[in-house]
């Protein structure tokens, strides 16, 4: 995975939304909403400094937000991620939804993540103090967190801008 | 008698929020990016514990939420209230209730959808950003184009719908964020 990539705008890129066309001038008008969740990706992704949650780690929990949330678009984006890092067993780990136990860190990681895309009021005390257990910090923790969170804020703007290109294509 | 209500709930977080007087200057950078008021909430001190996305994300809150000009302030609360309760969180429902109820001094309506659920809702604007808000939060992969015509038909333009989306949206994240760091605590409990 290579940090330094600069991808065009990650949600215009899935929908195909044209440089020029009416709804990319739209969301020009919001530019800190456009600048601030390309930031928010870069930096839940693939940060500097990714304390005890590799880029691979993250890209497998984003995979697996995205299959949760019923995103295949979304989700193909972070399986290329983890391609372009060879990661097979991860995204193996990741796209695996049958719900077989599993052993190992980032096989926790992905229950974690499962709880908060989909059940989020069923996570406890309990929940977060396995993830200290598993030697995970605080900021660790927020940011798992804040990456399994932000997925579903893409399904919903990439949800809702469809939406506005089927009603200016009829 | 719903579980939701305007009065002020508790949070208590389940790590241990960052401490305002030993914050390291990055911690401190990113809390500058969040909404003014809400700076030093025990909720924005957990998430500084990982400042490099709480500055993004806090900012992107930000100018969700408060961008002049497009969808009216008290449109996007309602919204994000709806959401929060589609969503079961109980804390995040009741400061936007109590936001949009500041701003548009609708208490009573508020009341009535916090116990009684949006489909008591008879003003026709508030009534078409409950139903988008809770399709789009509830199911985003079946909303079409045929879902924003009752937002057309009460006069929304591209940037209010732009708006709305981006709303709807945050709260997907922040009630997820909410829900996962800490617990709520109902006004009788605290």
């Amino acid at each position: 995975m290579n940090p330094n990539e600069k991808p065009q705008d990650l949600i215009e890129d899935i929908l195909g939304i044209e440089p020029g066309s009416p709804l990319a001038e739209l969301r020009r008008r919001r530019p800190e909403a456009l600048k601030h969740a390309q930031g928010a990706y870069r930096e839940l992704l693939m940060p500097d400094d990714p304390g005890h949650v590799s880029h691979v780690d993250r890209a497998a929990l984003a995979l697996r937000a995205a299959l949760r949330e019923g995103d295949m678009a979304l989700a193909a984006r972070f399986r290329a991620l983890l391609e372009a890092a060879s990661a097979q067993e991860a995204i193996m780990l990741a796209e695996d939804l049958s719900g077989a136990p599993m052993e190992g860190r980032l096989a926790a990681l992905l229950r974690y993540a499962d709880v908060v895309a989909a059940r989020p009021e069923a996570v406890t005390q309990e929940t977060i103090d396995a993830l200290s257990a598993m030697g995970l910090t605080p900021r660790d923790i927020v940011a798992v967190t804040q990456l399994v969170s932000f997925v579903p804020y893409q399904v919903r703007v990439i949800a809702g801008l469809r939406a506005m290109m089927q009603e200016k294509a009829a | 008698m719903s579980r939701f209500t305007m009065e002020e709930v508790g949070w208590t977080p389940r790590i241990p929020p960052v401490d305002a007087g030993t914050a390291t200057p990055a911690q401190l950078a990113a809390l500058e990016a969040c909404p003014p008021a809400q700076r030093r909430s025990t909720y924005f001190l957990t998430l500084a514990n990982d400042p490099a996305s709480l500055g993004e994300r806090g900012a992107l809150f930000n100018t969700v939420m408060y961008a002049p000009r497009g969808l009216p302030r008290a449109d996007r609360e309602f919204s994000t209230a709806i959401v929060s309760m589609a969503n079961g969180c109980v804390y995040c429902t009741s400061v936007h209730a109590r936001r949009f109820t500041d701003l548009s001094k609708q208490r009573e309506a508020m009341q009535r959808v916090l116990d009684e659920g949006h489909a008591v809702e008879t003003d026709p604007r508030r009534r078409a950003i409950a139903d988008f808000s809770e399709k789009l939060t509830l199911t985003p992969g079946a909303v079409t184009a045929a879902d924003l015509a009752p937002l057309r038909a009460v006069g929304m333009d591209d940037l209010e719908v732009l708006d709305l989306i981006h709303s709807i949206a945050m709260f997907a994240n922040a009630n997820r964020l909410m829900q996962s760091l800490g617990e709520s605590t109902p006004p009788d409990a605290a």
